[in-house]
């Protein structure tokens, strides 16, 4: 019995470690904001690989594009300035994962194509600008499906943190958007990976 | 000749005025960022250092990211101290500093814990200098929670991007940061950072004989 008890701490460690890079979802894109509560902000962006850092789940950069796009994200209060931060909730924030149409700003439908593989709800998110063109925003958000949302432990699907940069200069925003965003999407703390294994595999790990 | 002569210089002026890009050219970065005396508060004489990697570039920069990568050292900008300017909010003005690019084969950049370390700002600086700029402005704000943006503008110095991509450029400094709550931090670095330098008003000149000038319509 005290055998199987080592052996099952000595499993858990192994699984357990924790990864020692920064994971993040790093996005650059574009948002259209509402000029009163009420109205919807929206987001196109492209997640780009971070290395040396790494991206939460596994994602492969090489074979696909993958994009994070926020949709009906409502303004509940404030104006946007350091005295009033306009205060949003209850948005949708997808990844999308997409070997066909490369992103295009022209045709917004391109970044909300392919595979949606994780799904989440901006529950709060605050949006302060600091000048005429430079703010930043920051909220949370909870991961509620796609197809890979079982790769992150239920415990850790909740709660991650949401924050950019923005920049209203008219050199860097696309026709038919407001605001150039810059940001990441990440857990407050490294996740690991779930891996099955059986009793008999992990006993093997330490013969 | 009455004719050529008008229809020369029409040309000229066309092809000396025209933008090298129809939009600000970006590198979208991220990386770590530490002050002298710690961050916040910033005060007067504090220095500000950062190192980060660059993770997406417009192709006019010709950068493979599979075969090298692009790492970034902002150093010397120095602290003229936190000014409120209401709402929980602070503005800091920094002076001085510089801005350096380096195209790297090895991808080594490592920002390991409490810096500077053996390989921050090390691993940052190695490779060929592909941008060296001083900044002429930078300015940090700061909210209540301790988010914040900055901006800052740059005067090119040297390295291969200002004779590869634009010279007589105006380069731009920009992003956000997030504390040491609620983002993943080396032990030892204040802020995580998140922005993008831009090459903005792109019009490039070029000092040329007026023998040449008309070389080139012969």
């Amino acid at each position: 019995m005290r055998t199987r008890i080592t052996l099952l701490l000595l499993a858990l460690l192994l699984v357990a470690v924790p990864a020692s890079a920064q994971q993040l979802f790093d996005f650059l894109g574009q948002a259209v904001v509402p000029g009163i509560p009420g109205g919807m902000l929206n987001m196109d962006s492209i997640v780009n690989d971070p290395a040396p850092g790494t991206t939460p789940i596994p994602l492969d950069f090489a074979n696909y594009e993958y994009t994070m796009v926020i949709t009906n994200l409502q303004l509940i209060s404030g104006d946007g300035t350091s005295a009033s931060p306009q205060n949003y909730a209850n948005g949708t924030l997808t990844i999308f994962e997409d070997n066909g149409t490369a992103a295009d700003y022209a045709n917004p439908a391109t970044f909300s194509d392919g595979t949606a593989i994780l799904i989440g709800t901006i529950t709060t998110l605050n949006r302060t600008m600091f000048t005429a063109t430079l703010g930043s925003a920051a909220g949370w958000v909870d991961w509620v499906g796609g197809t890979h949302l079982d790769d992150i432990a239920p415990v850790d699907q909740l709660g991650w943190p949401f924050l950019t940069g923005i920049s209203a200069r008219s050199t860097v925003i696309e026709p038919g958007y407001d605001e150039q965003w810059d940001g990441k999407c990440e857990p407050e703390e490294p996740i690991v990976d779930v891996e099955e294994m059986s009793w008999g595999s992990v006993k093997a790990l330490l013969r | 000749m009455k004719k050529t002569i008008p229809f020369m210089a029409l040309a000229l002026v066309v092809a000396f005025a025209m933008p090298a890009f129809g939009q600000a050219s970006a590198i979208d970065y991220y990386g770590y960022a530490w002050e002298t005396g710690g961050f916040p508060p910033s005060n007067p004489g504090d220095t500000m250092i950062f190192t980060g990697v660059g993770v997406a570039a417009d192709p006019v920069f010709g950068v493979d990211f599979g075969v090298e990568e692009l790492t970034f050292y902002m150093y010397d900008l120095v602290s003229t101290g936190e000014v409120p300017i209401g709402g929980g909010t602070v503005m800091i003005n920094y002076t001085g500093g510089y801005l350096e690019i380096y195209r790297d084969g090895a991808m080594n950049a490592d920002w390991g814990i409490a810096p500077p370390n053996p390989t921050s700002p090390s691993t940052f600086v190695d490779g060929i200098l592909y941008f060296q700029g001083s900044f002429n402005s930078m300015t940090v704000f700061l909210d209540a929670a301790g988010y914040g943006s900055y901006e800052g503008t740059l005067d090119g110095l040297g390295g291969t991007m200002i004779d590869d991509v634009c010279t007589g450029c105006v380069y731009t400094w920009g992003g956000n940061f997030t504390p040491d709550t609620g983002a993943q931090i080396p032990d030892g670095y204040d802020l995580q950072v998140d922005g993008v330098f831009e090459i903005e008003e792109a019009v490039s000149t070029e000092n040329t004989s007026w023998g040449s000038v008309k070389a080139l319509f012969n």
